[in-house]
């Protein structure tokens, strides 16, 4: 052969694929609160020592330490403490843009989850503004994280900023 | 050699290594852990200066989910916190090393991952470098394997061998409630069993499993309020080797040996036979071979008393696994082993290891003694 | 109550020149090169550095298409997805004559006669369809 090296060129990048399957167990906590959602219901655990409510529910207080294993049911309406306007869309999903990604503070919940607004023209958006989950109808609800289709503001007054404040 | 701050294990806490838990995620199950381990050593998580925890996001699948075992520890208010993608064995390395700082005097040491949700061929695949070695489709049991080919043409290891060296480890694990095989079998049983990737059989490599494990580990002045009978630190060391499966000689442990060298210089023991008992995170028969001889330990040798927990073929929790031999070694010390207690143990080497092919060995020199006056 | 899920990313790893004129070596020139490395001899496949010391690579070598098998492992079961065959194979590290290191790939017959010590010699994937990848070798066969 009359090489002394390899081609000059070189191949500039190779193709792999990482492939990966995971089989997640909910664990009891998750398992319960996705269940209730078939039912309209929204569930949280209560700190044993603080009484504070968590949604979704979880084994123990990240703040408090103390085991939370009290469930409790909170309402499936509250008040969006922030939020942002989003501009990038969604792969894999045909959300219209721009939308209302909001932190939700769910009365009887005390801290806040993330949630998508509809029903609003995002410039309307506002902290401290009342929304009521949007359900999917009786017969279609699976127990599983979309059978809250959506939360909506209801019209009532805002909540005042000292509601809500520390549960952003 | 400088003195250094003499720490202790002072208490250890796991749950039974399982299949696969159907009822908690990953850090659910540390919670418990930690719980218990803090009530062993009756204190609050307010006396515990660091945490320290060990977890891989690609078994978990979640980018970043190791952050969520943060929640499970106490660390609020905040913490001085560290994360390694690592085995706890190493992990308690590092609180080792914080405590030496003088900065922190006691630290827990968190391990957690959940085996079963993902699949560690697949996954540890991703070690490999990736233009060479993982597009062939290596996982961590073809490389096992293809150093145990190499191992038993060198040294002329049989198949009867690694099967007498697995049953071994399998009568060892039946008296302890925490492993996931608990029961004997013989090495006829064991050689029969299908092949895993030859030359190692199913019987030889343990079952995917899954745990959660809490470390905890004082300095001298607070370790003798935490327990009855800390079990010392007297020497530590670990050791790094190339990547490429092919440039190295991967039926020596030359990282283990150059560790276990350092370590026991540390500790001022002569030698491995000095010890009472060995806890080693060999997968398969062929690296406890390996371990034993890099250690210069005869695997003939009825002492030091090799994995008396039944060692890693009998529960292989990833991530914890090491983890388990330092708790066993502080179990064993501390006259916390019951039955299955070596007698009268004074010192042992807990040994840990990640990567294919034992890349990457930490040897531990535990004993009841303090090493520096 | 659970999820199964499959995690899927497509990567294009860039390469550097020397893994990038390694890989050309073997898409082009159906050679298999490797570099002189300080303190580790020749070789296969080439980084560019030392993994001992960190010096850089020095001159190419070309090393042989045939080899030794140094260690093989059997798979009775291929992994779908994963492993290179849907039928039985094995993994092998081959010294290729000429090389200090050895190369990790697949052999996928004669595989009751594959020892440690055995003869191969590299099987390559016809011009059309080698791209410039560690599997532009489509195995190694035994030599007989």
């Amino acid at each position: 052969m009359n090489e002394t090296e390899p081609p000059k060129d070189p191949v500039r990048y190779i193709d792999s694929n990482v492939y990966l399957p995971y089989h997640y167990v909910a664990g009891d906590y998750r398992a319960k609160y996705l269940r209730a959602l078939k039912d309209k219901k929204i569930l949280g655990s209560k700190c044993s020592k603080t009484g504070k409510v968590f949604v979704m529910p979880i084994v123990n207080s990240p703040e408090s330490f103390a085991p939370c294993d009290e469930f409790v049911e909170v309402a499936d309406r509250g008040i969006v403490t922030t939020f942002c306007i989003v501009n990038i869309p969604v792969i894999g999903r045909s959300l219209e843009i721009p939308y209302v990604a909001a932190s939700v503070a769910l009365d009887g919940a005390d801290i806040s989850i993330f949630a998508l607004i509809q029903e609003i023209k995002a410039e309307d958006a506002r902290m401290g503004m009342r929304v009521e989950a949007v359900w999917k109808p009786d017969g279609e609800r699976q127990g599983d994280h979309e059978d809250i289709l959506h939360f909506r503001p209801t019209g009532e007054p805002d909540a005042p900023m000292e509601s809500f404040i520390h549960r952003l | 050699m400088s003195t250094l701050r003499n720490v202790a294990f002072v208490g250890f806490a796991q749950l039974p290594v399982v299949a696969r838990d159907e009822h908690r995620m990953a850090t659910e199950m540390l919670y418990p852990v930690v719980v218990d381990a803090l009530r062993q050593v009756g204190a609050s998580r307010d006396d515990i200066d660091y945490q320290v925890s060990a977890s891989t996001d690609y078994m978990d699948g979640r980018p970043f989910g190791f952050v969520a075992a943060l929640d499970v520890m106490g660390s609020w208010p905040a913490r001085q916190d560290l994360h390694l993608e690592m085995d706890g064995s190493f992990a308690a390395y590092y609180a080792w090393v914080k405590i030496q700082t003088g900065e922190v005097d006691t630290a827990i040491v968190c391990t957690h991952g959940k085996t079963s949700e993902g699949e560690p061929e697949r996954v540890f695949n991703l070690q490999l470098e990736p233009y060479y070695h993982a597009p062939i489709g290596i996982g961590p049991t073809a490389s096992a394997a293809l150093q145990a080919s190499a191992y038993m043409a060198r040294t002329g290891t049989t198949d009867a061998d690694l099967a007498a060296r697995a049953a071994r480890n399998r009568a060892a694990g039946v008296g302890n409630s925490d492993n996931q095989v608990r029961d004997a079998a013989s090495a006829q049983q064991l050689q029969g069993s299908p092949w895993a990737i030859e030359p190692l059989r199913s019987g030889y490599v343990p079952p995917i499993g899954e745990t959660a494990t809490c470390l905890v580990m004082a300095a001298e002045g607070k370790a003798e309020k935490l327990c009855d009978r800390p079990v010392w630190i007297q020497g530590v060391d670990h050791r790094a080797e190339l990547q490429t499966l092919g440039s190295r000689d991967l039926t020596r442990s030359a990282g283990t040996a150059l560790a276990a060298k350092k370590a026991l210089a540390m500790a001022n023991v002569g030698s491995a036979r000095d010890v009472d008992l060995v806890e080693l995170l060999s997968v398969t028969p062929v690296e406890e071979l390996i371990l034993l001889d890099a250690l210069g330990l005869d695997a003939a040798a009825s002492t030091p008393v090799v994995n008396p927990s039944g060692g890693p073929l009998c529960a292989h929790p990833i991530m914890s696994t090491g983890s388990i031999r330092l708790g066993e070694a502080f179990r064993q010390l501390s006259g916390r082993a019951g039955d299955r207690g070596v007698a009268g143990a004074k010192r042992a080497i807990a040994h840990g290891a990640q990567g294919h092919c034992l890349q990457q060995n930490i040897v531990w020199v535990l004993g009841t003694e303090k090493r520096w006056a | 109550m659970f999820q199964d899920v499959v995690m899927e990313f497509p990567y294009k790893h860039s390469t550097g020149t020397t893994i990038g004129r390694f890989l050309a070596g073997l898409k082009e020139q159906k050679r298999i090169w490797g570099q002189r490395v300080p303190k580790q001899g020749v070789v296969v496949p080439p980084l560019g550095y030392s993994e001992i010391d960190g010096s850089e690579g020095g001159e190419w070598v070309a090393v042989e298409n045939t080899g030794t098998v140094t260690a093989c492992a059997r798979v009775h079961t291929p992994i779908d997805h994963l492993h290179p065959s849907p039928t039985p194979f094995a993994f092998v590290l081959v010294k290729l004559d000429g090389a200090d290191t050895a190369l990790a790939h697949v052999v996928t017959d004669g595989l009751d006669r594959l020892r440690v010590g055995s003869r191969v010699v590299a099987d390559w994937r016809s011009d059309e369809e080698r791209v410039g990848s560690i599997r532009d070798i489509a195995c190694f066969r035994l030599v007989d």
